[in-house]
């Protein structure tokens, strides 16, 4: 029997995948207590480790080791489910990331719509969670996940239809092909309006500050994963973080020219931007406080959406005219 | 309904029953707290929510309620005074005051210069504590993390500069019947004039930083409407009613102390709003600094303490009285009845949160449950100084 | 000023307090079936309700209500003495809603019964708290005469005087609570 070398391929990278993941996961925690402390004029986590740097390491091994807990009355299926869910259509999204022109776990035509497809099956499972746990705090954090997923897809699809409009294509390695090494060779300069909608849907839709209302730990408590202990809580955790570094990398793909710099082009430029990004995004967080639900939905359906729409609609009449 | 083990948690306890009694069709009955970020400590409230919005809420106190009336009832008057500090931990000292005030007042006695000043000092140092305390805490409720630590770093200036006059940090219970229990030195003098300027270059960038941010200002601005009437009627006093623009204070309206001597601002604001409170209470900071700058250059020399203080089997005459001062939450006062024993025939705490909380649930009907947490926050509230 | 205020309510004694020893400016005793009315003159007059308490003596319970005013400095009790074995009085929770609570608690450490309350269930204690702990045994309860004195008397009926036997004919020669002091001090 032979195996197919593809499927060699993807069961590789989707190993790799995992081990990025909870690398990524590391240093992301790492990274945010520490810039959190410095901008809170404190040094972070100093104790486990130089600087310490095995901080993050030793808070999963306490997670692992916590007791499992389920509440009285909670629907047992659907409550283990939806962190396993969370979890899952993440590893997915991270397949077909172009790191560089090597290392593209799965290049497929359709790439971008495989991520914004699955990307939005992570609502499926805050609305598990919330619903499961038999718990009010986290009925309302899953409703308030729902509604502002929802909402916030929307631009974030029209903005990334602008560029793929654009670039005539929905391969993200192509995408990135499309642009030059320099930075005003970049998309982001042909489409800053769609960068930025893109840029502020994704905080809605990776439940960050200042739009964190499905966890907002000072009205709901902790929202949907109220209930969730141990690793149930760890893998929200990661999967809200692994969706940080997807979202981010997408938009390197889209509007930052992915793995080209002026020199040496390869994975380290791909990787510096998405966590430039990734530290504006913590920054924010950190600075920031919370809007109101209501203001919310009102940034997304009287702001950006009208402007999503209209950056399409003038891409598209640019695109016919200079065609 | 017999798959729960526990069936009294499902139901609720009696005061969740008892709210249940008024409730509508189809409505959500939540009970936030008493283990709830933004209950700062462990106030709970039973919310009746449609969606998000509250139909009807009610507090629910006691968590924390040490029958401090009580006790005065079987303490010495000296020993009552660390139960005082133990009121109120975000602004102690004007409890202190308020007792020991009302005590005074009652035997007719005459407290030295100097420690009519060191209490002015301290209780003004304790007063810019609790607001910065406050402060952090409720842009924390408000979603926004860093700004508590700046505030802690100008709190902890000055709860080390507290602990010579106080010999604590936190439940000060320094004042003495007729003085202070310890002098102030040259180096607390010389912090003291450190942190002021320090002090003041701060708060422009608080303003810059949090007052002025978009995001605060629409998530206070014109939220948890408290019109004078509606403080009236629930007895609301401090920033709560400062901030819905009338200049009540009790430092002016019933001078105590040496307060006539300061000179000094009420801050008002007549929005209303929580921003209103907001910035009346970050206003209060300036003039608490101003009153701490003259009271540092008046200080005369002299004894701390009257001449023979009262010991702890001391004997006040018999008779009523009522002390009020300004707390960092408003007015708090001390009604005490004394039937000339060693301890008080009855002691009465007026605390300001009490009358401020109790206007909360008028507030927040029909607003969204995170504007109850911003009109929550706004109050100011210490659950001890509530519950005592 | 406060015979004005109070035209038509049937007081039981209005006293002028003296502020600086007791940190009032009036002190009037009320009936219970009177309260609401003289609570209703004060709500117009624009007071505000600081607390409610009680003192349990030995005549019975002494209702506090303390009130005070933006504009016009000074505090003004109303006082409404109530018996122990059936401890009631009309809620002014429907002028101050301030007083709910204030009405709660005082249930809740006297077991005064505030009629017309719309929810007089414990704020403080347990819900299933039997007890009241702030009233005393018969045998440390005190006359009111022994903690308070009367101020300078503008009106009294003989009920209340009677209460303060000796004070009453001092207040006549304006020496207020100096007994009183004597006495602690010796």
């Amino acid at each position: 029997m032979k195996i197919p070398i593809e499927l060699i391929r993807i069961v590789v990278a989707l190993v790799a995948v995992m081990a990025w993941v909870g690398l990524n996961a590391l240093l992301l925690v790492y990274c945010e207590r520490k810039y959190a402390g410095h901008i809170q004029r404190r040094p972070g986590p100093f104790e486990v480790g130089p600087h310490g740097i095995i901080q993050p390491l030793i808070d999963g091994l306490k997670l692992m080791a916590k007791q499992l807990l389920m509440p009285d009355g909670a629907d047992a299926i659907l409550f283990w489910l939806a962190p396993i869910l969370s979890m899952i259509p993440v590893l997915l999204l991270f397949l077909c990331i172009p790191y560089s022109p090597l290392l593209t776990g799965w290049e497929v035509n359709l790439g971008l719509l495989l991520i914004l497809a699955f990307a939005g099956l992570n609502v499926l499972a805050l609305l598990l969670a919330g619903w499961g746990s038999n718990n009010k705090w986290g009925l309302l954090g899953a409703a308030r996940a729902v509604s502002q997923s929802v909402a916030y897809e929307i631009p974030l699809l029209l903005a990334v239809l602008a560029i793929a409009f654009q670039t005539g294509t929905l391969n993200l390695t192509e995408i990135v092909n499309g642009q030059g090494s320099w930075p005003w060779q970049w998309n982001i300069i042909v489409q800053p309006l769609a960068f930025l909608i893109y840029f502020t849907s994704i905080l809605g839709e990776t439940n960050r500050a200042p739009f964190d209302l499905p966890e907002a730990e000072s009205e709901l408590t902790a929202g949907f994963h109220t209930e969730y202990s141990s690793m149930g809580f760890g893998l929200f955790f990661m999967a809200e973080y692994a969706n940080m570094v997807v979202v981010c990398s997408v938009a390197t793909v889209l509007f930052l020219g992915g793995w080209k710099g002026p020199f040496f082009d390869g994975w380290w430029w791909f990787l510096a931007k998405t966590y430039v990004l990734l530290f504006v995004m913590i920054w924010l967080r950190w600075t920031y406080p919370r809007v109101r639900f209501d203001q919310l939905l009102n940034i997304n359906w009287k702001w950006l959406l009208p402007l999503a729409v209209a950056n399409l609609l003038g891409t598209a009449f640019l695109m016919k005219v200079f065609a | 309904m017999t798959r729960y083990p526990n069936m009294e948690q499902v139901t609720g306890d009696f005061y969740t029953q008892n709210f249940e009694k008024g409730a509508r069709e189809g409505s959500l009955i939540l009970n936030m707290g008493p283990q709830h970020p933004s209950t700062h400590g462990v106030l709970r409230i039973i919310l009746e929510l449609d969606g998000e919005y509250i139909l009807r809420c009610d507090p629910v106190l006691g968590y924390l309620h040490r029958m401090h009336e009580k006790m005065g009832e079987s303490k010495t008057y000296r020993g009552f005074i660390p139960n005082m500090g133990r009121v109120d931990y975000g602004c102690p000292l004007p409890w202190n005051w308020a007792f020991v005030g009302a005590v005074e007042k009652l035997a007719g006695i005459e407290v030295p210069e100097r420690a009519e000043y060191i209490r002015v000092i301290t209780t003004e140092m304790n007063r810019i504590t609790s607001h910065l305390l406050w402060w952090g805490a409720y842009i924390l409720d408000l979603g926004a993390f860093t700004p508590i630590m700046y505030a802690f770093d100008e709190r902890e200036w000055l709860l080390d500069l507290l602990q010579t006059p106080t010999g604590s940090r936190l439940t000060y219970s320094s004042f003495r019947v007729g003085g202070v229990g310890h002098d102030i030195d040259d180096k607390f003098i010389e912090g003291l004039k450190a942190f002021i300027p320090y002090f003041r270059s701060r708060l422009p960038m608080y303003k810059d930083l949090v007052t002025d941010n978009i995001i605060l200002r629409k998530r206070v601005e014109d939220i948890g409407p408290m019109p004078l009437d509606m403080c009236r009627r629930y007895g609301a006093t401090g920033p709560v009613i400062r901030g819905s623009g009338l200049a009540y204070d009790i430092r002016r309206a019933e001078p105590y102390g040496i307060y006539d001597r300061f000179d000094f601002e009420i801050p008002t604001q007549d929005t209303c709003c929580c921003m209103g409170r907001y910035k009346v209470r970050l206003a209060e900071f300036e003039q608490s600094l101003r009153i701490l700058e003259q009271a540092v250059d008046q200080i005369p020399d002299g004894p701390i303490i009257m001449d023979k203080a009262p010991k702890p089997s001391w004997k006040p005459p018999k008779g009523e009285v009522y002390f009020a001062v300004e707390g960092a939450r408003g007015k708090t006062s001390v009604y005490l009845v004394s039937d000339g024993t060693k301890s008080p025939y009855r002691v009465k705490l007026r605390a300001p949160g009490f009358s401020n909380l109790s206007l909360f649930a008028e507030a927040a009907q029909g607003t969204l449950l995170a504007d109850a947490v911003a009109i929550l926050g706004s109050l100011d509230l210490i659950i001890p100084e509530i519950d005592r | 000023m406060m015979d004005k205020l109070f035209a038509g309510v049937r007081i039981r004694c209005l006293e002028k307090a003296d502020y600086d020893k007791t940190g009032q400016k009036w002190s009037v005793f009320l009936a219970p079936n009177t309260l609401l009315k003289a609570v209703a003159r004060l709500n117009d007059d624009g007071w505000f309700l600081e607390d409610v308490c009680a003192v349990d003596s030995v005549e019975g319970f002494l209702v506090l209500y303390h009130f005070d005013h933006w504009q016009k400095s000074g505090r003004l009790s109303l006082k409404v003495l109530v018996p122990h074995d059936d401890p009631r009085v009309p809620s002014i929770s429907g002028m101050y809603q301030g007083a709910l609570w204030h009405e709660r608690e005082t249930h809740d450490f006297h077991g005064i019964v505030f009629e017309g309350h719309p929810n007089l269930i414990p704020l403080l204690l347990p819900a299933e708290a039997d007890f009241h702990p702030l009233v005393k045994d018969a045998k440390s309860r005190l006359p009111l005469k022994d903690l308070m004195v009367l101020g300078e008397v503008v009106s009294c009926e003989e009920s209340i005087q009677a209460l303060f036997p000796e004070e009453a004919e001092e207040a006549a020669a304006e020496q207020g609570g100096e007994e009183a002091e004597a006495e602690a001090e010796s």
